[in-house]
């Protein structure tokens, strides 16, 4: 009997083995593994996201670009449709079954790649995004129906007006690539993709807010969590005052109607762009609401390319546009005065080379063969740069040549602030070797003195050789805002002034010549605007595609010069027929008061009468 | 003697310490209960918080039948001892017929919106009923027709429930099998008993696995006896033994493998190969356990608060405030006061053990053993299981799990136990 007494320490042993067990095992959960703690806080609290409403876009005197309007994504927790009234739901979202499904499939795919991103228990996913308010009421009272669904605030774009397409760009669906690149983007969320929309998203976005709801297992709300302790409210995203000048923009959309060609307007002593002009665009209402895929879709197919942003990725040779920079690398250089004079007859021969002039007098000043845009005279002055003795070869005339040119900001990206820019092209060494062979000489490279051969720049590049001639030397990288926000605020990048290579003493016998091409004898005199001193070039490009580039680069007032422009009007011949006229006109809208008729009605008249071929195949749709 | 019955008129008092720890338990319980139904709702309030209510009208309950006990004859239960227990046997004979399925299992008796679970009363009867046939005069636990009663009392209500498809509370009358050891049942059954677990276990491991059993088991296993019966050449006792036992754990093995593949139910194998990471299923059935694990690791050291644990009362938990209550204890008392819930509980066993073996009569010392290793096993299993040391069988955890039956019988049997050891004195 005492034998089975002491069994009783049996019961003891096994007491304290069990609670020892259990206590190292509770400690390891509680203590040890801190993952569960954060697992039991993301599995009650349910984040909803309160979208900021996305700044607004003006153009530089307050007139409304883009705006915002309210849309709305249905959002699916695809774990939670347990005995989902499948058919109810359908109706109600006015889509069939098979439709549903893919669409279902498609947020569980989303979901779980979110879940994998965030490392986190249970995830949502958009199931049908941008609906507008109208969807929205009707959905919104029968929703409560279908548990594991629930409808999400957002905004979209709208449009002030159809102006400016490709400088304010578009937004759209977050891509895969922003998704992995920026954490504050989740699965549909919308962001800039192209123009100030995404060179500005970072501003015009705002900052997200959170409101942090308790959940219980079927995704069912059950109030604020620690009463509101874990919100945040969405801040808006500042405005943005675009540099565009509405009226002027308009104008020349109006002006380049019909054409396929890009004018750009700087403002000289800010960088400002004035007006971003293509042909053909778009219009961007196209590209909001439920079925922009489907317009976006016929926009890439279309022929004209109205999605192609030529004034700063499309790239043309530069045409006797170019002879103001070699005239003004001469000065620098010193084997060109405003006296200096080369002959012509009929052309520029070396040898068997010969690069063909138009009939006119001889010899010529520096002045004369801007205003008549000789050839031949830039021959003579770009081989005196680069045959220059001071130089050891044409090879280190050419690399002093190419620097002179980068620092015009030719060959390079401007590093403007709307996304998709091109350097063009200015040759290297190794291009012209690859090209031409080690032997090349100057003669060999010859065309690139008129603008022709490899040489292409961008319209962009253009208007700010015009505006760093009208600055006497100086340019700001081109930009499209006037500043964000109230105060105006503009990145340092904008602000910092860039010298060119040419020293400013040399710049005035250039522009007397780009004066000269305005008057009577000058090759755009016949754009000339009555009382405005113009300084331009004109320039007609050859190009492999076709009938030459009418090209036009200059600036107004002679004296504080207000406005620098390019333009360029595809295959449509001599740039005095139709870029000189289209940039005085502009020119002239920029400068006069508002009301005042212009004082070149005939100009206009052609213009704005003559339309060009391509005016019945660019209309824009009705969306 | 008058002295006597002067002292017992005198101290009529229950063991004050098991009292308090019971009543601890008791009410902590009630307010995990209260916490884990709250359903998100904040504040103190019985109206809207249906659950709790329920669970204070059986505490009255559990109250009255205390003081029932209390004033009742400690004679009363020895007399009656088979006959309670032949209630208890008919009644959950009786549910099988008339009784109300929940989940899965038909072991309630449904009367006017308030279930009672006759499984949960067996227990007290079955505890009756060993203690009497134990206790009796001249009976000892010795000899096969004894032996044989003594298993026949606990294994035909076993049999009962388990048809009742109520695995759970079947197999809480294993437990009986401790107060058998107690009286006299020799230690190498229990040490078998554990043989039998550990071999069950790796003849699940290997099935799941697919590998084969007789490479695994029965090939090593003959190798070890092998190396026994070089040992024991000169005993052909201990070389019988030798191979007896490599024969009937591979019999067992066998028993198991069929077991295993065609009689458990599918829910049952999941369980089990859940538990033993076999098996991964977040989603489904591992969903519970996994749940139950990150609300009791919520807790860290000093919990989330009474009210705060959003995983208990936002229903992340399954059975939160029946079967899961410890979810609940763990969240959001943390590991503090997991330490002090466990001190209270075990200190509340270590006391019974003290009273049982102070008993001056075989029939109160038996109860009282019945009562400590049924307390035991619930303990063990359901605790076990919600921290993920054993698969999920649904049994209440005793005083604290919301119930009436549980608490009720439980009630029962503690209090009918301190009311043995108050007449003790009687005795002295």
């Amino acid at each position: 009997m005492n034998l089975l007494k002491n069994r009783r320490f049996t019961f003891y042993f096994m007491f304290s083995l069990l609670g020892l067990i259990f206590l190292v095992r509770i400690f390891s959960l509680q203590v040890l593994d801190e993952g569960n703690y954060k697992k039991a806080v993301n599995n009650a609290l349910k984040k909803i996201t309160i979208y900021p409403s996305r700044g607004i876009i003006y153009d530089r005197h307050g007139n409304l670009l883009v705006y915002n309007g309210p849309v709305y994504d249905l959002i699916v927790f695809p774990g939670a449709l347990k005995g989902l009234d499948t058919a109810g739901i359908c109706a109600l979202l006015r889509m069939d079954r098979k439709e549903f499904d893919k669409r279902l499939e498609q947020a569980r795919v989303k979901a779980k790649t979110q879940r994998r991103r965030d490392n986190s228990f249970n995830r949502s996913a958009t199931f049908l995004s941008n609906l507008p308010i109208a969807d929205y009421t009707r959905i919104q009272e029968n929703l409560y129906r279908y548990k594991g669904f629930y409808l999400e605030q957002k905004t979209d774009r709208l449009y002030g007006n159809q102006a400016a397409a490709h400088l304010v760009g578009y937004i759209g669906e977050v891509t895969e690539k922003m998704l992995a690149r920026d954490p504050y983007y989740k699965n549909g969320d919308l962001a800039g993709i192209t123009g100030i929309e995404r060179g500005y998203e970072k501003y015009l976005r705002g900052k997200k807010g959170v409101r942090t709801v308790l959940q219980d297992r079927f995704y069912t709300e059950k109030g604020s969590a620690e009463g509101g302790k874990f919100d945040s409210i969405a801040m808006a995203g500042p405005d943005i005052f675009s540099s565009i000048d509405l009226s002027l923009q308009q104008f020349g959309e109006q002006l380049l109607h019909g054409r396929i060609g890009s004018i750009v307007a700087i403002e000289p002593n800010t960088g400002e762009i004035l007006a971003l002009v293509n042909k053909p665009d778009y219009r961007p209402d196209l590209l909001i609401g439920p079925n922009r895929n489907k317009h976006f879709q016929e926009l890439i197919r279309d022929q004209g390319k109205p999605l192609y942003n030529r004034a700063i990725r499309g790239v043309y040779p530069p045409g006797s546009t170019f002879k103001p920079v070699i005239a003004l690398i001469g000065r620098q250089e010193q084997v060109l005065t405003p006296a200096t004079t080369h002959g012509c007859a009929g052309g520029y021969r070396m040898g068997n080379l010969t690069v063909g002039c138009h009939p006119h007098g001889s010899p010529i000043n520096l002045a004369q063969s801007l205003a008549i845009s000789c050839n031949a005279y830039y021959c003579e002055v770009f081989r005196d740069i680069i045959d220059n003795p001071k130089y050891n070869s044409v090879r280190d005339g050419w690399t002093k040549m190419e620097s002179y040119l980068n620092s015009f900001g030719l060959g390079t990206k401007m590093g403007i602030d709307i996304p998709g820019e091109v350097a063009g092209n200015i040759p290297s060494l190794a291009y012209l070797d690859k090209r031409h062979g080690k032997k090349w000489r100057s003669s060999t490279i010859i065309s690139l003195a008129i603008g022709q051969g490899e040489i292409l720049l961008t319209p962009l590049q253009m208007a700010n050789v015009a505006a760093i001639i009208a600055n006497r030397g100086y340019f700001y990288t081109p930009h499209a805002i006037h500043g964000i926000g109230p105060e105006k605020f503009k990145p340092e990048a904008f602000l910092v002034r860039h010298r060119v290579m040419v020293d400013t003493l040399y710049f005035e016998s250039v522009i007397e010549g780009m004066a000269d091409v305005m008057v009577p004898g000058g090759t755009a005199w016949n754009a000339a605007i009555p009382s405005l001193t113009i300084c331009g070039k004109t320039g007609t490009s050859q190009n492999p595609h076709g009938e030459d580039h009418s090209l036009f680069i200059g600036f107004a007032p002679r004296n504080n010069p207000k406005i620098a422009i390019a333009v360029v009007v595809e295959n449509a011949g001599y740039g005095a027929t139709w870029a000189a006229p289209i940039a005085t006109l502009m020119m002239e809208h920029f400068l006069k008061a508002e009301h005042e008729p212009s004082k070149a009605p005939h100009l206009l008249k052609k213009l704005l009468i003559m339309p060009g071929q391509n005016a019945n195949n660019t209309q824009p749709k009705n969306p | 003697m008058p002295t006597t019955r002067n002292q017992k008129t005198l101290s009529p008092k229950l063991d004050f310490t098991s009292v308090l720890l019971f009543t601890l338990l008791v009410f902590f319980g009630f307010l995990n209960i209260y916490s884990a139904s709250s359903g998100g709702q904040s504040g103190f309030s019985l109206q809207v918080n249906q659950v709790a209510t329920k669970q204070l009208i059986w505490m009255t309950g559990a109250f009255l039948l205390i003081i029932l006990v209390t004033f009742s004859n400690p004679n009363f239960f020895e007399f009656t001892g088979y006959l309670f227990y032949g209630i208890t046997v008919l009644l959950c004979l009786a549910v099988l017929l008339v009784g109300r399925e929940v989940s899965g299992a038909k072991s309630w008796f449904g009367f006017a919106g308030i279930g009672i679970q006759p499984s949960e009363f067996a227990k007290f009867g079955t505890s009756l009923a060993l203690a009497k046939f134990l206790g009796t005069y001249g009976v000892r636990f010795k000899g096969w027709k004894n032996i044989g009663i003594s298993l026949a009392i606990f294994l035909l209500p076993m049999a009962i429930v388990l048809k009742q498809n109520d695995t759970g509370s079947a197999l809480v009358f294993f437990s009986f099998f401790l107060v058998l050891y107690r009286e006299g049942l020799p230690g190498y059954v229990l040490l078998a008993a554990i043989w039998l677990m550990i071999l069950a276990v790796l003849s699940i491991v290997l099935l799941a696995y697919q590998l084969s059993l007789i490479y695994w088991i029965l090939v090593p296993l003959s190798g070890i006896a092998l190396v026994f019966l070089y040992l024991f050449r000169k005993s052909r006792f201990w070389m019988a033994v030798t191979v007896g036992l490599v024969l009937a754990s591979w019999g067992f093995t066998k028993i198991v493998s069929f077991t295993y593949k065609n009689v458990l139910y599918d829910y049952q194998r999941d369980r089990i190969e859940i538990i033993l990471n076999l098996k991964k299923d977040d989603k489904g059935v591992g969903f519970n356990l996994i749940q139950s694990k990150i609300a009791i690791g919520a807790g860290r050291w000093t919990g989330r608060g009474f009210m705060e644990g959003t995983q208990t009362k936002m229903g992340f938990v399954p059975e939160q405030h029946t079967d899961f209550i410890f979810c609940t204890i763990g969240e959001e008392w943390g590991f503090i006061g997991v330490l002090l819930f466990l001190s209270v509980y075990f200190g509340l066993l270590f006391r019974l053990v003290l009273l049982a073996e102070r008993q001056t009569t075989n029939f109160a010392r038996v109860f009282g053993y019945s009562v400590i290793s049924i307390l035991f096993f619930h303990l063990c299993i359901n605790i076990g299981m919600t921290i993920g040391l054993v698969p999920i069988i649904g049994i209440p955890l005793p005083f604290v799990s919301f119930g009436g039956s549980s608490l009720w019988a439980f009630t029962l049997l503690l209090f009918t136990f301190l009311k043995l050891d108050e007449r003790r004195l009687s005795y002295a």
